[in-house]
């Protein structure tokens, strides 16, 4: 069994076919978009015993491999394709086990164990080249049990950083809008769906959560005061700050990438416009003119240009602008309907949400000049994505599970997987830095 | 779906004696499956596949008017109205409404009124905001051109997020692309 299941793995990493036990479908999809995983091992994590009953080290071996998968980097090992037990692999003892994971073709490996003192929990780990039998460095976390997850996160985006030179975002957070009874909360949670906690609170429509650069800051509209204003929610501290409460709306924030500038729109001139604002409040200047709608800004990642929806040709679609509000120029022009542009933050692409097809929004990719146009998702009704800090994955809302819901999925649109389950409809995803 | 098939295909395998209560089992099973569109679920062997019909018959769809439970134009004197989809411009039905609430206005002049802005869930959330600020704004610039004094007419847009009536097709959405007035105290 484990010498045909070796026999398999070379197999499967030769015809570069690296979606192991997934469908065929997959399959396709992955080897035709994803270039090259990086084979890996997960070792140790020895199972923990009696305390409390439950396996933490399971539990942590299981988040770490769907972090390490989801990373779109690496291919993780099926630990019944090793010869040796590869949970009994103890810290100290790993480079005995290199030589035969680099005739598995295996290129990277972690190992890491968990101890367990009361409440506290030490979660230490290693990476390592196989190929070379190189340490490339290691880690140690301090945390409670139920911090498990993340210190398991923590070391998924050290081994993403150690291969890479680019740390992973198994540690980053989404916000999105949850409509419940009677009111429409802010929420945040892990970026693998686990512990949504709600930050508003205030039983009124709260939307458009907006991460800052340095993730410190929430911008979002509220209707708490009666008007819809913009507030900033300092997420350290819980301070909440009004900063554009001017008649009219004051909605739709867009961080530019420094921090520097908050891109919002204002209906206090008549039509709805774009206007940039310092975070801090005040200096506010003027981007669109007229009686059109111009909403939902994106900055580019060099703070050059902003991406927005407009309705100035007749229907909402997708322009670009200088931070002048010059040099104006239309994105979309297929389809009644194209919005929510969110520029990669490796510069790109551009991610939207199109009716182009008939049948409601799916989200599409394009290059910044609106040329290439890729549509990445297709199953039920897509829209709101936002972009992983990495730029390798997209948030969105869909009405697939049969009402909205938070998914999330490779910028290939492979992958999708739902991530709310509040029962309600969860909407408006942004994702941390 | 799926329970629903293995159980119909274990029927089809299974002696005379659990034959009828799988066929109970499997129509269970399938009235209480959720009505999720699942892709690829359509194959041979899937509901509506063969024997589907003697397994459980499908339950008719039944069909009845939306009549929201309480009429925007029930809520007080001054009547809503309701526009086309990404529109703001008054149709003739909303001109009519418009006219009696301006008599209304004329008649109780004490009277302030608030205009609320609403959008069908339809297009983005960002988006309908800024359609719902328009349409109130509209709403309000007929009133004030009938010689309505703009001091007694605020306005908000709540865009998608207050729709009139919960559903997912014309029959609801209509109700929510609406002018909706609320009188101030």
């Amino acid at each position: 069994m484990t010498r045909l299941a070796r026999i398999i793995w070379l197999l499967l990493l030769s015809s570069g076919s690296l979606a192991v036990g997934a469908s065929a479908q997959v399959d396709i999809t992955v080897t035709r978009t994803v270039i090259q995983r990086i084979p890996i091992a997960v070792v140790g994590l020895r199972p923990s015993g009696v305390s409390g009953g439950g396996d933490l080290a399971a539990q942590a071996l299981s988040v770490l491999v769907d972090d390490l998968e989801f990373s779109t980097v690496f291919e993780v090992l099926p630990p019944s394709f090793l010869p040796f037990d590869a949970r009994e692999v103890r810290l100290g003892e790993e480079e005995k086990v290199l030589a035969s994971l680099n005739h598995l073709k295996v290129q990277a490996m972690v190992v890491a164990e968990l101890t367990q003192q009361g409440k506290d929990l030490t979660l230490e780990g290693r990476v390592y080249n196989v190929s070379r039998g190189v340490f490339l460095g290691g880690k140690r976390y301090f945390g409670e049990v139920t911090a498990i997850r993340s210190m398991v996160h923590r070391l998924a985006d050290e081994v993403v950083l150690r291969l890479t030179g680019e740390r992973g975002v198994a540690s980053t957070r989404i916000a999105y809008a949850n409509a419940e009874k009677g009111a429409t909360e802010l929420y945040l949670m892990d970026y693998d769906g686990h512990n949504p906690t709600i930050v508003t609170g205030n039983r009124s429509i709260n939307l458009s959560p907006r991460f800052s650069p340095d993730a410190k800051l929430l911008a979002y509209t509220s209707y708490r005061d009666g008007n819809p204003d913009l507030y900033l929610l300092n997420l350290e501290t819980g301070r909440r700050d009004k900063v554009s409460a001017l008649p009219g709306l004051n909605i739709s924030p867009g961080w530019s990438p420094t921090g520097q500038w908050l891109a919002l729109s204002l209906s206090k001139d008549g039509g709805t416009n774009l206007y940039l604002m310092r975070p801090t409040g005040g200096g506010l200047r003027r981007l669109t003119n007229g009686l059109a709608i111009s909403v939902s800004p994106s900055f580019s990642p060099n703070e050059r240009q902003i991406v927005f929806t407009s309705d100035r040709g007749g229907s909402p679609q997708i322009y670009m602008m200088d931070l002048e509000g010059t040099n104006l120029q239309r994105l979309t022009f297929e389809g009644e309907y194209n919005a929510s542009a969110r520029w990669s933050p490796r510069g790109d692409k551009i991610a939207f949400a199109s009716n182009r097809g008939g049948g409601g929004f799916q989200i599409y990719l394009m290059n910044p000049n609106g040329t290439g146009v890729q549509q990445i998702t297709t199953v039920g009704v897509n829209e709101d994505p936002a972009w992983s800090p990495d730029g390798r994955h997209l948030v969105f809302t869909s009405n697939r599970s049969g009402k909205k819901d938070i998914h999330v999925m490779h910028a290939d649109g492979s992958g999708q997987k739902r991530l709310t389950r509040s029962g309600f409809n969860s909407f408006a995803p942004d994702w941390s830095p | 779906m799926v329970r629903g098939r293995e159980a119909r295909e274990q029927r089809w395998s299974g002696g005379r004696f659990w034959g009828p209560i799988l066929v109970v089992g499997a129509a269970l099973l399938l009235t209480g499956c959720p009505k999720k569109p699942e892709v690829g679920a359509g194959g041979p062997g899937a509901a509506g596949g063969p024997g589907a019909e003697q397994v459980a018959p499908a339950r008719p769809i039944t069909e009845a008017p939306v009549q929201p439970e309480a009429r925007p134009t029930g809520e007080g004197p001054l009547k809503d109205v309701f526009f086309d989809f990404d529109k703001a411009v008054l149709r003739d039905d909303a001109r009519k409404s418009l006219n009696d609430n301006i008599q209304w206005l004329k008649g109780n002049p004490a009277a302030r009124t608030m205009v609320e802005g609403h959008a069908d869930e339809r297009g983005t959330n960002e988006y309908n905001l800024a359609l719902g600020e328009r349409r109130a704004r509209a709403v309000r610039d007929y009133l004030v051109a009938g010689g309505i004094d703009a001091k007694r007419i605020s306005t908000i847009s709540y865009g998608e997020e207050r729709p009139f009536v919960l559903g997912h097709d014309e029959s609801a959405w209509k109700w929510n692309r609406r002018g909706h007035f609320v009188i101030q105290k």
